[in-house]
């Protein structure tokens, strides 16, 4: 008899990126509804060979690509404060307090002067400290259960949150300039400066904070094989 | 037996799983098997449909799992109506009821 656990851990490639409880859960589930399957078809008198053919062919028949991402879903919903916001937030909190001590310490973002009036605000003492709060963000969220990519989204969530303000300031900006001042937006200078801006405040951040979650998950996966 | 639309399937899914589950504890593959057999293979859940629905009903705590283990070893996950769910069918038959009356009412059919 096959072993109905790695064929579904061979459709469902997804589980990879889930928690390793969830993965189990399903590999484990979804196995023993072929087996129960296999078994039923025993029973109605089918050879061995017959029916193990059945079941291969109701596995060739399945969606797994639809399987994949219905249970992607959930997992995301499932638990997503423990194990995303949370963390999240934790690392989000960790930093800005660390931008506010830099701050009080008068160590504050390097200027880079660009033509146009344009310019890139660049906190790199700040970005040295970020891997911490990145790794403060992975490591709770792999403790509450969370899948890698839990862990990487909490790991960078204050990119993320900082992303998200500087979108949601753009939009009020033009809404007002629109609606309210009735004044238009030179689009040759705002464009360059929110990318300039999302680059300084979010993407450039948001490397460090990724490599300190990726360094941390790395480390408490070589304790838990040295475990 | 003509074939059901896809969508008429998915919308009366989560009706066919809350009935049967109201019954008695069942696990996934009962599930599956009992709607085939009930509906005479007009309703046919594959892995694919079943197993989201069933972990979207748990999350919403409609209804809980828990895994038995067989006398071979092997594990199972059951899954139980809670009162939650319980509360969840009422109005969802009660609907679909409905739905067939009003049905019944313009094509003239005895049974929808």
């Amino acid at each position: 008899m096959p072993d109905w656990k790695q064929i579904v851990r061979k459709n469902l490639c997804v589980l990879k990126a889930c928690s390793p409880e969830f993965a189990d859960k399903i590999a484990e589930e979804l196995a023993s509804h072929l087996e129960d399957s296999y078994e039923e078809h025993l029973r109605s008198g089918l050879p061995e060979e017959g029916a193990l053919q059945r079941i291969l062919n109701e596995i060739e028949l399945c969606r797994w690509n639809w399987l994949a991402l219905r249970l992607l879903k959930e997992e995301r919903m499932t638990g997503f404060t423990r194990k995303v916001g949370l963390p999240g937030l934790l690392a989000f909190a960790s930093a800005m307090a660390m931008e506010w001590v830099l701050a009080i310490a008068h160590m504050h973002p390097k200027t880079i002067f660009l033509s146009n009036g344009l310019f890139l605000s660049l906190p790199i003492t700040w970005m040295c400290l970020l891997p911490i709060c990145g790794a403060l963000g992975a490591i709770v969220s792999r403790r509450n259960g969370g899948s890698l990519l839990d862990r990487m989204i909490a790991a960078a969530f204050p990119a993320e949150i900082a992303s998200a303000v500087l979108f949601v300031v753009f939009i009020v900006g033009w809404v007002i300039s629109q609606f309210v001042a009735d004044s238009g937006w030179n689009w040759a200078f705002v464009l360059p400066a929110l990318g300039l801006w999302q680059t300084g405040s979010a993407l450039l951040p948001a490397i460090p904070l990724l490599l300190g979650g990726a360094a941390a998950d790395a480390a408490n996966r070589a304790l838990a094989r040295a475990a | 037996m003509a074939s059901v639309s896809a969508q008429i399937k998915r919308g009366s899914a989560e009706l066919a799983v809350l009935t049967l589950l109201s019954e008695r504890p069942l696990h996934g593959y009962e599930i599956a098997k009992q709607i085939e057999v009930q509906t005479g293979g007009v309703l046919r859940f594959d892995m694919a449909s079943l197993y989201p629905m069933l972990y979207r009903f748990e999350r919403k705590a409609w209804v809980k799992a828990e895994w038995q283990i067989l006398p071979n070893g092997r594990r199972r996950r059951c899954y139980r109506l809670t009162s939650l769910g319980r509360k969840q069918l009422a109005p969802l038959r009660a609907q679909w009821r409905a739905f067939f009356t009003a049905l019944q009412n313009v094509t003239g059919f005895q049974n929808a």
